[in-house]
C-alpha cells in the first residue's frame, strides 16, 4: 500500500483517509490485520522467520552445489556434455585410481578426525582445568595453526625430509624416515594434526560451560578421579561427536594436503582426483561431480554416528546455577608428560610449517646455497603489489565473518534443537558443505548465479564482489556452525528466563543473559572465518571481480610466475597479519567486554 | 546464447543493477561493497570495459599502459591459466570475458572447436618465422611470443659435460639425475610431451621413451619450481622445464645454465578474443592484440617480468628478444598441430600419471 502511495502525485498521497480516521468504519484494513496478527502470534514471526532462513541457505548452499552436482547425470543442463541422462560418470567413480582415491580418502579422514580427538581432548582439558604453565598460550597457538593453510605445513615437512631435504644436507641419513612422512601415515599425520585445533575448540567451549557441580556430584558419591570421568565424558558428548564430525569433514575435503604431500608420495585422494577432472582441458565437471557425490554422502557416516551417540539426550549444562571448577595442579610426572604433549604437539604443527615457509621465503637460490637473505621480503615491500589486495582481503573477511557468525549462530542454535526433523536435514546439509572443496563451491557458484536467464532480468551477479563475498560466507558457515554448537547446545534456558523474570524484554534478556556466555566462542567463531577467508584461494580465483584480486589470487600469481620466493614471503607476511588481527581482537575483547562476560561460561577458578 | 551474443554492450555488464540484485540477495552491507566496486568500474559512453583473462607475469603493466594510450578501461582476471580456463568452460553459456592470454595453443584449439573463439582477425605486423608457424589456419587466435619446451637447465658446477641428445638422457651415466614437471599439474608440459611423441614417430613411440626414462630414474616434480629447486639442492642434475623457468633460474643461481636438445617444441603466449563478446568488446580486444604486438607493447612484454614471462623469444620481425636467452640459431624447433595434439591432452596427461609419474 505504502508503495502504491509514493506512486501518486503528491497531494493524492498525502491526502488523508476520508472521515480523517481510519478507513472501513473502524476496521483494521487487511494489511494492518496481518501485522497485528504477527505481532500477536510470536510463534508465526518464528515461522515466517524460519522460512526465510531456510531460503538463504537454499540461496546460498542448496542451489550452488545442487547446479554443481547435477552435472553428474545430467551434463546437457549447463552444456557440459551431450548427455540429458547419464549414470556413466557416476560407474567411473567406482573404478581406477577414482576408487582407490575415495577408500584413501574415507579412511585416512577418519584416522584423522582420531588423532584429533586424541591429541585435542587432553590439550583442551589441561589448559582449561590445570594449572599448566603457559596455558594462557594454548589458545593463541591453536588459533595460528588454524590459520596455516593446509599446504603449509606439507610444504615444510616437504622441505625436512624429501631426498634432497634439510634433514639430508646437514648430515642426517634416515631414509625410513622420509618414506614414512611421505607416505600414508605422512598424510593422516598432517591432517590429524589440523584436526586439533576443532577438537580443542569444541573440547573447551564445552569445558568452560561445565560446573563444578557434576564433577563434585561424582565424587561426593565415592567416584576416583578417574571413574568420575564416566559422568563428565558423556557430559562432552555433543562436543566430541561434533569434533570428530568436522574433522572427518574437513580432512576429507582438504585439498592442501592431497595437492603436496599426498601427491609426492603417490597416495591418490579423492580430491586431488576431483581438482584433476576440472584442471583438465576440457575440464570434466560431470566427473568432478560424481566424486563430489560422494564425498558428500561419506559425511553421513559421522553423522550417523554422532545421531546414535546424542539419541534422546540434553546437554544443557550452562545454567544460572553453575558453578566455578577449579584448576588442578599437576604432580610433577603429570606435569613434565602435560608439557611433552602440548609442547611437542606445537613444535610438529607450527614449527615444521614455519620453518617450511621461512625457509622458502629467505633462501634466494631456490635452496641451493641454504644463505639466508631478506631480498624476497624486500620485493614485497618494495614491489610486489600486495598492499591493495591485502586491503581487499582484509575488508571482504571483516565483512563476511560478520555476516558468517549471524548466520552460524542461528545454525547452532537449530543444531543444537533436539530431536527436531529441520535440526537433522541443516546437520546433513552444512556438514555435507564442508565435506565439497571449494572448487565445487566456485564452479557451483559460476553455474548457479550466470544463468542466461538471470542476466536477461539484470541479475549479473558473476564476477562481482558481491557473489564472491556471499561465496565466502557460503562455504564458512557450515565449519562456523558446527564451531558454535558446542557452546550454543550447553545454554540453558534458565539464563534468558532470570533475566525475563527480573523485567527484561526479550532483547535485553537475550543481550544480559545469554550472550555474555556465548560471547567469547562467538569471537572465536568470528577471528575462524576472518582468517580462513584472508587466504582462501579456490573461491577466489574463480569467482573474484576482474581488477579486485584478493589476497590469495595475488600471492598464487607470483607462486604461478616463477617468484617462488617473493610469493611464500608474501604469504608469511598475510599469515603475519592475520595473527595480528586475531591478538588485537582478543586484546579488545578483553579490554572492552566486563569482567564477567569472561568468567560466565568460563567455569573455572584459578 | 544466441541473444546474448546480439546483446548490447549495456545489456551484457549492468554492473549496476548487479548492486540491486546483489541487495537482494545478500545484505546491504554486501551491496555496499559492491556499490564501490562498481563506482571505480564506471566505464565512459563510447567504450566498454575490455574484459582480459591473462596468466603473463607482465600483464599488470601491459594492460595499463593499454588504458592509458587508448583510453579504454581494462578488467584484469590476472590468474593462473587453469582457473581462467576451468571459468570460461563453466561460464560458457553466459561469457564474461572479453580476451584470454595464457601460454600454449592447444587450450585455444579446444576453444576454437567449441566455437568459442572469434576467428578471421590478423594483426596487421610482419611475423618471423616463430610468428608463421604459430598462427593457425581460420586465425582465432594469434600468438605474442614463443618459450620453448622444454629445454635442459644444469648446474655447471656439477655437470661438466652435459648431454647433448634426448637419447643420451636414457643413459646410464644420468640415471636417477633427470626431472621434469607433471603434465597434470604444469600446463607447459603437455605440450613438450606431445612434442617429443610428434617427434618420435607417434604416441606409443613417445610413451616408450618416458617409460625407458622413468625406467632411469626419472624424478616428476609437480611444477618448474619444484624441478628448479631439486636441481638447485643436487637431487637431480638435469631439469627439463620451460625455456623463460630455466634461464630466469640463472637469476636466482648463477650455477644453473642451460641447453637446448634438438628437436625443441615451441610454446606460444597466445591471444583469443571471445566469440561471443559484444561487437564493440571485440573491437577492443583487437585493438589490444595490436598494441601487444607493437613496439610499444613489446616493450612492456619484454621489460614486465625479466626474470619470467619476459623471457621469451619475439614473433614478429624486428623485435629482439632480451640479451640473456641464447640464440635460436642452430637450434631445431618444432611446432605441434594443437587441433590434432589438443584433444588427446586428457588421456595422454591420464596415462603419464598413471604409468610415470606413479
Amino acid at each position: 500500500m505504502a508503495t502504491l502511495q509514493q506512486h501518486l502525485p503528491l497531494p493524492a498521497a498525502l491526502k488523508p483517509p476520508e472521515g480523517g480516521g481510519p478507513p472501513n468504519n473502524g476496521e483494521t484494513p487487511p494489511g494492518r490485520r496481518g501485522l497485528a496478527r504477527l505481532r500477536q502470534d510470536p510463534q508465526l514471526v518464528a515461522r515466517g522467520g524460519l522460512a526465510a532462513f531456510w531460503a538463504l541457505l537454499a540461496a546460498l548452499i542448496v542451489l550452488p552445489c545442487a547446479c554443481f552436482l547435477v552435472l553428474a547425470v545430467s551434463p546437457r543442463l549447463f552444456g557440459q556434455g551431450p548427455q540429458w541422462f547419464t549414470l556413466s560418470y557416476l560407474r567411473q567413480v567406482f573404478t581406477g585410481t577414482t576408487a582407490v582415491s575415495l577408500v584413501d580418502s574415507l579412511w585416512v579422514s577418519a584416522a584423522a578426525a582420531g588423532i584429533g580427538l586424541l591429541v585435542g581432548v587432553p590439550i583442551a582439558w589441561l589448559s582449561n582445568r590445570t594449572l599448566l604453565p603457559g596455558r594462557r598460550f594454548v589458545a593463541g597457538a591453536m588459533w595460528l595453526v588454524l590459520l596455516l593453510p593446509s599446504w603449509l605445513p606439507a610444504s615444510g615437512w616437504e622441505r625436512l625430509v624429501q631426498p634432497d631435504g634439510v634433514m639430508y644436507r646437514i648430515g642426517l641419513n634416515f631414509p625410513f624416515v622420509t618414506s614414512t612422512i611421505m607416505g600414508p601415515f605422512g598424510v593422516v599425520l598432517l591432517l590429524g594434526l589440523r584436526c586439533v585445533p576443532f577438537s580443542y575448540l569444541a573440547i573447551t567451549a564445552a569445558l568452560r560451560g561445565l560446573g563444578q557441580e557434576y564433577e563434585d556430584a561424582a565424587r561426593t558419591h565415592g567416584a576416583s578421579r578417574i571413574t568420575s570421568l564416566r559422568l563428565l565424558v558423556p557430559i562432552l558428548a555433543p562436543a566430541i561427536t561434533s569434533a570428530i564430525a568436522i574433522g572427518f569433514a574437513e580432512s576429507v575435503s582438504d585439498f592442501g594436503v592431497a595437492a603436496t604431500l599426498a601427491y609426492r608420495a603417490n597416495f591418490p585422494l579423492a580430491t586431488y582426483q576431483l581438482f584433476a577432472d576440472v584442471n583438465g582441458f576440457p575440464p570434466s565437471f560431470p566427473g568432478a561431480a560424481a566424486i563430489g557425490w560422494l564425498l558428500v554422502g561419506s559425511v553421513a557416516v559421522p553423522l550417523a554416528l554422532q545421531a546414535r551417540a546424542l539419541r534422546g539426550r540434553a546437554y544443557r549444562v550452562l545454567s544460572g546455577r553453575s558453578r566455578a571448577a577449579v584448576r588442578r595442579r599437576l604432580s610433577r610426572g603429570g606435569l613434565i608428560a602435560s608439557l611433552t604433549v602440548v609442547i611437542g604437539y606445537f613444535a610438529v604443527a607450527l614449527g615444521v610449517p614455519g620453518f617450511g615457509a621461512l625457509s622458502s621465503s629467505v633462501l634466494s637460490d631456490y635452496g641451493a646455497s641454504l644463505r639466508p637473505t631478506l631480498v624476497n621480503y624486500r620485493a614485497v615491500f618494495n614491489n610486489s603489489g600486495l598492499s591493495g589486495p591485502l586491503e581487499r582481503s582484509l575488508i571482504y573477511g571483516l565483512i563476511a565473518a560478520t555476516v558468517t557468525v549471524a548466520l552460524g549462530f542461528l545454525c547452532a542454535n537449530l543444531l543444537s534443537r533436539r530431536a527436531s526433523a529441520s535440526g537433522t536435514l541443516l546437520d546433513f546439509l552444512l556438514l555435507a558443505a564442508v565435506a565439497l572443496p571449494g572448487v565445487v563451491f566456485g564452479a557451483g557458484y559460476i553455474f548457479a548465479y550466470n544463468l542466461p536467464a538471470l542476466s536477461h532480468v539484470g541479475l549479473d551477479l558473476y564476477q562481482t564482489t558481491t557473489l564472491l563475498v556471499v561465496a565466502y560466507v557460503a562455504s564458512s558457515m557450515p565449519t562456523n556452525a558446527r564451531v558454535l554448537v558446542g557452546a550454543v547446545s550447553q545454554v540453558d534456558a534458565s539464563l534468558r528466563n532470570a533475566a525475563r523474570a527480573h523485567g527484561a524484554s526479550a532483547t535485553r534478556a537475550w543481550a544480559r543473559g545469554v550472550l555474555p556466555a556465548i560471547s567469547r566462542p562467538v569471537l572465536m567463531a568470528w577471528l575462524l572465518t576472518f582468517s580462513g577467508i584472508l587466504l582462501e584461494l579456490p573461491l577466489s580465483q574463480l569467482l573474484y571481480a576482474p581488477g579486485s584480486p584478493p589476497a590469495s589470487v595475488a600471492i598464487e600469481d607470483n607462486l604461478g610466475n616463477y617468484h617462488f620466493g617473493v610469493g611464500t614471503a608474501q604469504a608469511v607476511v598475510a599469515v603475519a597479519i592475520a595473527f595480528t588481527v586475531v591478538g588485537l581482537a582478543l586484546m579488545l575483547f578483553r579490554l572492552v567486554t566486563p569482567a564477567g562476560w569472561r568468567h560466565v561460561g568460563e567455569g573455572v577458578n584459578e | 546464447m544466441h541473444a546474448h551474443a546480439q546483446a548490447s554492450p549495456d545489456t551484457r555488464r549492468p554492473r549496476g543493477r548487479s548492486v540491486l540484485a546483489g541487495a537482494a540477495v545478500t545484505t546491504a552491507v554486501l551491496a555496499g561493497v559492491q556499490a564501490t566496486a562498481t563506482a571505480q568500474r564506471t566505464p565512459k559512453a563510447a567504450v566498454v570495459p575490455l574484459v582480459v583473462y591473462s596468466a603473463q607475469g607482465y600483464d599488470k603493466l601491459e594492460t595499463q599502459d593499454f588504458s592509458k594510450r587508448y583510453h579504454i578501461p581494462v578488467q584484469l582476471n590476472d590468474n593462473s591459466t587453469g582457473p581462467l580456463l576451468t571459468e570460461i568452460e563453466a561460464s560458457k553459456n553466459n561469457p564474461k570475458w572479453g580476451l584470454l592470454w595464457v601460454d600454449g595453443a592447444t587450450a585455444f584449439a579446444e576453444l576454437d572447436d567449441q566455437h568459442l573463439l572469434l576467428r578471421g582477425f590478423e594483426p596487421n605486423v610482419k611475423w618471423d618465422s616463430l610468428g608463421k608457424a604459430a598462427l593457425p589456419a581460420d586465425k582465432s587466435y594469434v600468438p605474442t611470443g614463443v618459450t620453448l619446451m622444454a629445454i635442459m637447465a644444469y648446474n655447471k658446477q656439477r655437470v661438466a659435460h652435459p648431454p647433448t641428445s634426448w637419447k643420451a638422457l636414457l643413459s646410464p651415466k644420468w640415471k636417477g639425475q633427470v626431472g621434469m614437471d607433471d603434465p597434470s599439474q604444469s600446463g607447459p608440459t603437455y605440450p613438450f610431451i606431445a612434442g617429443m611423441m610428434q617427434d618420435l614417430g607417434g604416441i606409443a613411440q613417445g610413451k616408450a621413451y618416458f617409460s625407458k626414462l622413468k625406467a632411469n630414474g626419472l624424478v616428476v616434480n609437480p611444477t618448474n619450481g619444484p624441478t628448479l629447486a631439486a636441481l638447485a639442492s643436487g637431487q637431480i642434475n638435469l631439469a627439463l622445464v620451460q625455456s623463460s623457468a630455466g634461464i630466469g633460474a640463472y637469476f636466482s643461481d648463477h650455477n644453473i645454465a642451460v641447453k637446448y636438445l634438438n628437436p625443441v617444441t615451441i610454446l606460444p603466449s597466445v591471444i583469443g578474443i571471445d566469440a561471443k563478446a559484444p561487437a564493440q568488446e571485440q573491437k577492443e580486444a583487437e585493438l589490444f592484440a595490436n598494441y601487444v604486438l607493437s613496439r610499444a607493447g613489446q616493450k612492456v612484454m619484454k621489460t614486465g617480468d625479466p626474470t619470467g614471462d619476459s623471457l621469451y623469444y619475439p614473433v614478429i620481425n624486428g623485435i629482439a628478444p632480451r640479451g640473456i636467452l641464447p640464440p635460436l640459431s642452430g637450434v631445431k624447433t618444432q611446432s605441434i598441430n594443437p587441433y590434432t595434439w589438443g584433444p588427446r591432452e586428457n588421456t595422454i596427461n591420464s596415462w603419464f600419471d598413471s604409468s610415470i609419474v606413479k
